[in-house]
């Protein structure tokens, strides 16, 4: 044991108040997209002639708003949240870490008026043109300094896992985005990828799962391994198992890409060694589900009170899922239905909403009100507000498991002299039912998030963003 | 191909069953303890 100077230098937690509140601010934007493609798969008529309207442009505002502004907002503040806390250190150069607030929350907001203009890289999860690439990896590049300063100037010997997980985000997309942003410009607002034909996929699909993995997993778990104990007021149960379940994860992770391209002009052996990885990651994901849901056994009696935590048990359950049926999904003879189909949308929000959403509710039910050294505003709405994303969550895991099994089997159906027994126009006509369900559910986590929003919004209105010191003695 | 898949399938295994037997000798029962306490004492409290 060590004693601190005494000192009277306190986290940096004010960046960390704006990019919670911007999170909840994209979080909310993205959704209402989402809801209002949902929207015109049943009623076209609802872009009413505007080119910005259209699905294509929508939609790709909706994954770039929830991934970008909702997701690395939540994971670049939580990550500067935990940083100097397991570090017992202030950030690291937090002039720096103000750069990236300010400037991703206006990458954001530019490359979303970009993509409504019709900008668009034709790569998916990679859409924004060239300029942004350049800007991203600028920001990115701050956003490491500050982490791993933060972390080389640490009072404290161990590195605590979730900055394993963080780290990894951060290298990991720094090396995915800049292989997969590779473009020659042929205009300000258009590039062509430096890569083609089967190579350009192959590229395209390691950044794609691996952003997948090292953002929507591993930050989240980076996530999950820091606010977990905070809330269950208990250690991870299993420290060693979280470390091993951080390297098989890395290790295996990286191969996996190729299972979204089976049965397309790529070879045979990859797309089976990306069939293969993908069984092997069921490892360190369950492992690492089982290390959360045993934490949580010895504070079962806070679920009763403690919306937070009630989030957080939910959201390693749907991380269960969502890491059970991925793996099976790769398997190539499941693909062969699966592939092409809603089954493929219904398994990423599984994920997006049942694992990513609710962890970042839980954690913000928790850490806004520490934040602004106050109660929530109200635990009844945040009760609500769980309901709501369970069942909005459910209902459209199942509208998309019926469409996309539904699409799947009648596109395989052939009649007695081998033709097509349906066509593509009959079977996607026979989806409005499902897509109405869609509708319907995202209306429902939509709400939620309104009220998340309205909750956390009052819980910190006229606050001031509470002075926190490090401890006074470190191990 | 298969043999290569096979291979690769082993190699990952393998690296799996060193790593956890690193962790398990490395690492002393109280320093495991002291790291996973991180987040529980990471803020100044009062008395």
């Amino acid at each position: 044991m060590a004693t601190n100077p005494v000192t009277q230098e306190t986290y940096h937690d004010k960046v960390v108040t704006g990019l919670v509140i911007f999170s909840i601010f994209w979080s909310v934007l993205g959704m209402a997209a989402g809801v209002w493609v949902a929207a015109e798969l049943l009623w076209p008529e609802l872009d009413f002639g505007q080119e910005w309207l259209s699905y294509g442009r929508l939609r790709t505002l909706h994954t770039n708003a929830v991934i970008f502004g909702f997701g690395v907002s939540a994971l670049m503040g939580t990550a500067f949240c935990s940083v100097q806390r397991t570090s017992h250190v202030p950030l690291f150069a937090p002039g720096l870490a103000w750069f990236c607030f300010v400037c991703w929350q206006l990458g954001v907001l530019a490359g979303g008026i970009s993509l409504l203009a019709g900008w668009n890289a034709s790569k998916e999860y990679a859409e924004l043109e060239w300029p942004f690439d350049i800007a991203i990896t600028v920001i990115w590049v701050c956003f490491a300094i500050v982490f791993f300063g933060t972390i080389a100037k640490r009072r404290i010997k161990p590195i605590y896992v979730s900055n394993w997980f963080y780290g990894g985000l951060i290298i990991v997309i720094a090396m995915l985005h800049i292989v997969n942003s590779l473009a020659i410009p042929v205009t300000f607002y258009k590039s062509y990828s430096l890569f083609a034909g089967a190579q350009d996929a192959i590229v395209q699909w390691w950044y794609g799962h691996n952003a997948v993995g090292f953002l929507l997993t591993g930050g989240f778990l980076g996530m999950l391994y820091y606010f977990l104990p905070k809330q269950a007021d208990q250690p991870i149960w299993s420290y060693r198992l979280s470390i091993v379940a951080f390297w098989a994860f890395t290790y295996s992770y990286i191969w996996a890409g190729p299972h979204h391209l089976h049965y397309n002009a790529v070879p045979d052996w990859v797309q089976s060694l990306g069939m293969v990885m993908s069984l092997v990651l069921l490892a360190p994901s369950w492992a690492t589900m089982v290390n959360g849901i045993m934490t949580v056994s010895g504070a079962w009696r806070k679920l009763k009170t403690d919306p937070a935590l009630k989030f957080i048990v939910l959201a390693l359950a749907f991380y269960g899922l969502a890491t059970f049926e991925g793996p099976m999904m790769a398997i190539k003879s499941v693909n062969v239905v699966s592939h092409f189909t809603d089954w493929t949308i219904g398994h990423v929000h599984s994920g997006a909403l049942g694992w990513n959403a609710m962890i970042t509710f839980g954690t913000f039910y928790f850490l806004v009100p520490r934040l602004a050294g106050t109660e929530l505003y109200s635990t009844k709405l945040a009760n609500v507000h769980f309901w709501l994303a369970m069942g909005g969550t459910m209902l459209y895991i199942l509208a998309m498991w019926g469409a996309g099994v539904s699409q799947g089997l009648l596109w395989l159906s052939l009649d007695e002299l081998g033709e097509l027994s349906f066509s593509f126009k009959d079977i996607m006509a026979s989806m409005a039912p499902y897509y109405a369900l869609r509708f319907v559910a995202g209306v429902i986590f939509l709400a939620g998030g309104v009220l998340l929003a309205y909750n956390l919004l009052m819980t910190i209105r006229g606050r001031e963003t509470v002075r926190v010191q490090p401890p006074a003695v470190t191990a | 191909m298969t043999y290569f898949i096979f291979a690769g399938d082993m190699l990952v295994m393998l690296f799996m069953c060193v790593l956890v037997v690193w962790v398990y000798w490395r690492t002393s029962d109280e320093t495991i303890d002291a790291s996973a306490s991180i987040p529980l004492e990471d803020e100044k409290t009062d008395g």
